[in-house]
């Protein structure tokens, strides 16, 4: 019961501090963006980590369908109908529909392999976008469109204008998101997953067909990472092929670790960790890849199960 | 109608014959024995019967139907179950949820984002029943992982079983099990075929637990088909001893 | 029109040489260890680097000859400290490390030789052009192509001929019996490590003339080189090298016909290679 009672506790403490952060980051040295930031980095990571950390299956290419996200909500925006609804929606399709063509491809592979060619195929949408200037606006990004404030009928969303809103706006399908995935991890299918990911040579002979359900989440997984991606489009009014690049994969798994990826919010902890020290140390020295390949290094050797993970650890002695 | 049926199956891996023609007719009901020294081919034999390797030559035929090129996962949907040499579990899951993934399998709930609560019920009740059955109820809520050998192999085979197989293998159920736990492992094996008329074939280094067992027993050496017969005719047979003490001396 | 299609392949077929000797000494680590280095386009910079720094003492002939070696111990250096504490844990954490460290070596080549790439001298008589017709084929192309093959074919002799690379074959199918045999599993990694890294140095040294010298010129070559092990086939050392020549020369075929997809065209390929055959062309057929 201790168990379940301190799962409660902490859940509601994570939806206290995100409900409130609009108000208390400025006193700790923050600002609404940055929050929306870490918000849009959450989502990535925690729907890396359905596959990553709940799946067992090393994908190091989420930054494409992040970037696809991105691309397809901003251009919705530019080209098509100023729409932020609509954006997020072409945005999630063009991400999703991407992940389950590839992963069709990439099933059949395991370990790092699986990483590599995942991280290897991203590559061709980070291209696309590079190359394909008149439309993407290549190397120097999208430009000249910004969200489009939400017409509910009786009241207007200027979320474009009022970062605020825009904080809750973001926090809003963050919630929806880890509503859906918290759902999926606990369900019959979700237990398949823990299977494959435990021993994969088991769920075979308990009749699970391992390839489809990896399919399936890889799929979903890219579903919830495009959601990110449209919203970070959105957030900074703007994209470039940087969103699609490999490197972001990278930051994506890192999070993932850094928090803890075999619990729930670790990718949050890490998210948040993560983000506001490129924030700081961004703005204190021009070497900021060196201090985050560092970091990187000093997850690996020292904090391997990371944050929630030894907080765990401590707690269960 | 023999449940299983194997007709003249082969596997090679490059030079080497691993198994080499063996025919088996299972009859439903029927607890069958393989033997053999070691390197007789038995778990490539398992192996082929379980689809975890595609045979070089050779016909399986289960409940009528030819299932030689079927994936191990639809060979589970049509009632064949196994277990492994080297004990195969979650080892970082609880006792209950090892055994909820297959129940929740086997009543084709793979898929489902949700159950409706009469579902979760029945199926937390089948859970329930496995765990009595397999002596486990104690331990339900523990890792997996952290259980000694003899909990985790009575696991497994609750595993094989939530699936509700009409064919159980087991790859010998009691490798590296003290007398303890042999006995309890064979006691359950028993139960599962004289209470549950559960077709099963086993292969067993252990004689006293093979002669304890099994219906008809069939012997493997250097992957072909050396003898077949009740456990009596084996006992007698000449070339299983040669072939047997041979080897052990 | 047949001079420029020749002119493309040849351009292909030398990008495509680099591709392979990276990808080659990937997959040695790879195949052996089960790590993917990451940071392998951060030791090629390095050896670019290093020969720059040396060529004005040795010259150009003598910095060949002495950077891949240097690279390859600063390789079995980071393989001692950092890398073989995570062999036998989860594959993840090689992964991560690798990729921290191709972040530190590229930000770490710019923080001392700055972002724009620097002069780098070849000898003259080797920039010349060898036809007035072919004007493409300079001596140093002509020369790198050379000089990859001989590469190669050292590497190849070097696993079939001597002990080390017996070994490191035996190891790459079955690391157990290998150990149980009594070799010392940890030097051999270590060594084979060196020996990946190595062919990293050298293609350092060799790209640096060709594409110019600047800090993100390995993280340029290391995704091809992903994709040439894919579609060479996982675990196959010929099939890497036949899958860097091919991507290479598609790739330079398709600058003539399509220049914007020159680069996207290799992923495609991956793609098809996939669909047909799953472990690549020369890849063995997998098991559950």
């Amino acid at each position: 019961m201790g168990q379940i009672n301190n799962k409660l506790a902490a859940n509601a403490i994570v939806w206290l501090l995100l409900l409130t952060a609009p108000f208390w980051m400025h006193w700790v040295g923050g600002y609404t963006e940055l929050g929306s930031r870490v918000l849009v980095m959450a989502l990535a990571a925690m729907a890396l980590n359905f596959l990553l950390g709940f799946t067992g299956v090393l994908s190091f290419g989420h930054a494409a369908y992040f970037g696809l996200g991105a691309y397809g909500a901003a251009m919705t925006i530019k080209y098509l109908v100023p729409s932020t609804p609509l954006a997020i929606l072409v945005g999630v399709l063009v991400g999703t529909a991407a992940a389950a063509i590839i992963g069709t491809l990439i099933v059949k592979l395991r370990g790092v392999y699986f990483a590599m060619v995942t991280i290897a195929f991203g590559q061709v949408f980070y291209f696309i976008t590079f190359r394909w200037n008149t439309v993407t606006g290549g190397d120097d990004g999208l430009t000249n469109w910004t969200r489009v404030p939400i017409d509910l009928g009786f009241t207007k969303l200027d979320i474009l204008h009022n970062p605020e809103l825009f904080y809750y706006f973001i926090l809003f399908f963050f919630a929806l998101s880890v509503a859906l995935m918290t759902i999926l991890l606990r369900s019959p299918f979700g237990r398949t997953l823990l299977a494959i990911r435990e021993n994969e040579r088991r769920a075979r002979f308990l009749g699970i067909p391992v390839e489809r359900h990896i399919w399936l989440s890889f799929t979903i997984s890219c579903f919830f990472v495009s959601i990110a991606g449209a919203l970070y489009a959105l957030l900074n009014n703007f994209v470039d092929p940087r969103a699609l690049y490999w490197g972001l994969s990278g930051n994506f798994v890192i999070m993932a670790v850094l928090g803890g990826m075999r619990s729930f919010w670790g990718p949050l902890v890490g998210a948040v960790i993560f983000v506001v020290l490129q924030d700081y140390v961004s703005s204190m020295t021009q070497n900021w890849e060196s201090f985050i390949g560092l970091l990187f290094v000093l997850i690996v050797l020292f904090f391997p199960r990371g944050v929630l993970g030894i907080v765990r650890r401590k707690v269960a002695s | 109608m023999s449940l299983l049926q194997v007709d003249n199956i082969s596997r090679d891996f490059g030079s080497l014959v691993a198994v080499s023609g063996v025919s088996m007719a299972v009859e439903p009901g029927e607890l069958r024995a393989v033997i053999g020294p070691n390197g007789a081919g038995k778990t490539t034999f398992f192996n082929l019967i379980s689809g975890l390797l595609p045979p070089t030559s050779g016909r399986i035929v289960f409940d009528g139907k030819d299932i030689t090129n079927l994936l191990p996962a639809r060979r589970v949907w049509r009632g064949i179950a196994r277990t492994f040499q080297v004990t195969e579990i979650f080892p970082e899951l609880t006792v209950r949820e090892n055994l909820r993934i297959p129940v929740e399998g086997a009543a084709g709930y793979r898929l489902r984002p949700w159950l409706s609560r009469e579902v979760a019920q029945e199926m937390a009740a089948r859970v329930s029943g496995l765990m009595d059955m397999g002596g486990l109820r104690e331990k339900a809520d523990r890792l997996v992982g952290e259980l000694p050998h003899g909990d985790q192999r009575a696991t497994e085979i609750m595993m094989s079983l939530a699936l509700k197989p009409r064919l159980l293998l087991l790859d010998e159920p009691t490798a590296g099990m003290g007398d303890q736990e042999t006995y309890d492992i064979t006691r359950l094996i028993r139960r599962l075929h004289r209470e549950q008329k559960l077709t099963i074939v086993l292969i067993e280094h252990d004689m006293r637990v093979v002669f304890h067992l099994a219906d008809r027993i069939m012997v493997l050496a250097e992957g072909a088909v050396l003898a077949e017969g009740t456990p009596d005719e084996i006992a007698r047979n000449e070339g299983v001893q040669a072939a047997y003490l041979g080897k052990a001396a | 029109m047949t001079q420029l299609i020749l002119f493309n392949v040849f351009n292909g077929l030398i990008i495509g040489a680099f591709y392979a000797l990276m990808a080659l000494g990937l997959s040695l680590i790879l195949n052996l260890s089960g790590v993917i280095n990451f940071a392998h386009g951060g030791f090629l910079a390095i050896g670019g680097y290093l020969a720059y720094v040396l060529i004005p003492f040795v010259g150009f002939w003598g910095a060949l000859l002495i950077a891949p070696f240097l690279t390859a111990f600063i390789g079995l250096v980071v393989e001692r400290v950092l890398i073989r504490r995570l062999y036998g844990r989860d594959q993840l954490y090689s992964l991560l490390l690798t990729f921290g460290l191709a972040y530190i070596f590229e930000d770490g080549t710019r923080f001392i030789w700055g972002a724009q790439s620097v002069p780098y001298q070849v000898p003259d008589w080797l920039m010349q052009p060898l036809s007035v017709e072919y004007f493409f084929l300079t001596g140093y192309r002509v020369f790198m192509v050379i000089l990859v093959g001989v590469a190669v074919a050292g590497l190849f002799l070097i696993l079939n001929r001597t002990r080390l690379g017996m070994r490191i074959r035996a190891g790459t199918l079955d690391l157990e019996t290998v150990s149980v045999l009594g070799v010392n599993v940890r030097i051999l990694r270590t060594l084979n490590f060196g020996l990946g890294i190595y062919l990293a140095g050298l293609a350092g040294v060799l790209a640096a003339g060709m594409l110019g010298l600047s800090p993100t010129i390995g993280n340029s070559l290391i995704m091809p080189s992903f994709v040439a092990i894919i579609v060479g086939g996982l675990g196959s050392l010929p099939g890497t090298l036949l899958g860097g020549l091919l991507i290479g020369v598609a790739s330079g075929l398709t600058t003539m016909f399509f220049p914007s997809a020159s680069e996207a065209v290799i992923y495609i390929m991956m793609g098809i290679v996939l669909l047909v055959r799953p472990r690549g062309l020369l890849g063995e057929e997998g098991r559950f």
